[in-house]
């Protein structure tokens, strides 16, 4: 028989129990959030407050989905482990991505030279194609 | 005659239970990475060209991603349900359950094609086929080549679970599992969830901000 102790075996016990009602809870407020993602996205807000207030909305929200709906909440181990690891690598990818982007500059070419970013970014004004 | 679902290679049914729920973590774990890099090219591009991108995202209909949102987060609901009845032993109400998840991924698929052919009615298409008028700037295009290529693997992924769903909803429902054994049923849910979970973030960066 199993060992009472082992990781599988609590993994087992934790898994086998009905949830009915925690269910219903989280879809509901899953909904909610839905339809507040929905309004903070129409009212006025200023500069990049839109996407904080989304994207700390979907944090919420995933967050609801990976813990009850995924039963991250009642695993323990390696499972965990896997999952907050995907997403350190998550953040790792886009934050350093941004940052480069963000802290990035026009070197060595002259203004108006072939390859030469316009000051102020990309969006003011793009080079001309020949 | 029903063979066990215990593999000869391991001690009991709790730990192939675990070494199954952990193959599919890592699994899932690639697959959050996989639209990671897809979302840091979005987000390159976002910063790049802001204006052009908060105007595309204006320019699609939001209350089509609403409704899929919606749509989404229910039939992850309805899964959930499913494994509910799974553990009680309940196949035969798994595999209705399963149905119903199946038949709001069918929903989805079906708005998304809807919105599909207005996008090709408009000319809100990647690249040079682009040739949306009311939009002239320059990221545009890019912006809707980000959006076919998350929505379009997004989709993928909504099919491939579907048909998951549907084949262990009809095993479910000829009994084939047990409240002791039904990890199938399990992992199937987690893929489905990971489809609902990756939505969630397209949502609001695509039609909201």
């Amino acid at each position: 028989m199993a060992d009472p102790r082992s990781i599988a075996h609590e993994e087992h016990q934790a898994t086998h129990h009905a949830h009915g009602m925690r269910y219903v809870v989280v879809w509901i407020v899953l909904l909610v959030l839905t339809v507040v993602t929905y309004a903070a996205s129409r009212v006025h807000l200023p500069g990049g407050w839109h996407v904080a207030v989304a994207l700390l909305i979907a944090i919420a929200k995933g967050a609801l989905v990976a813990l009850f709906f995924m039963h991250l909440w009642d695993q323990r181990g390696a499972n965990r482990l896997i999952f907050v690891t995907s997403l350190a690598f998550v953040a790792l990818l886009i934050g350093l991505t941004i940052l480069d982007n963000a802290t990035r500059f026009p070197l060595a070419n002259p203004p108006g030279s072939a390859g030469a970013l316009p000051w102020g970014g990309a969006d003011r004004d793009p080079p001309k194609l020949p | 005659m029903q063979a066990s679902p215990l593999a000869h290679h391991f001690e009991n049914i709790e730990k192939q239970s675990h070494a199954e729920r952990l193959g599919m973590w890592l699994f899932l774990a690639s697959e959050v990475l996989l639209f990671t890099a897809l979302f840091a090219a979005y987000a390159v591009y976002r910063y790049l060209y802001s204006d052009a991108f908060a105007e595309a995202s204006r320019a699609i209909e939001t209350w089509f991603g609403l409704v899929n949102t919606v749509i989404l987060v229910t039939s992850s609901f309805t899964v959930a349900l499913g494994l509910n009845e799974a553990v009680k032993g309940n196949g035969r109400k798994t595999g209705l359950w399963f149905a119903v998840s199946v038949a709001f991924a069918l929903a989805f698929l079906a708005l998304k094609a809807v919105e599909y052919s207005h996008h090709f009615q408009e000319g809100q298409l990647p690249g040079r086929y682009y040739s949306f008028h009311e939009l002239q700037a320059p990221g545009a295009s890019l912006f809707f080549s980000l959006y076919f290529l998350i929505t379009g693997l997004h989709g993928v992924h909504v099919i491939v679970g579907m048909t998951i769903l549907a084949v262990v909803g009809v095993k479910a429902a000829r009994g084939k599992y047990t409240a002791t054994y039904h990890t199938p049923v399990e992992l199937a849910g987690l893929y489905w969830h990971l489809v609902d979970l990756i939505w969630i973030f397209v949502f609001p960066l695509i039609y909201l901000v």
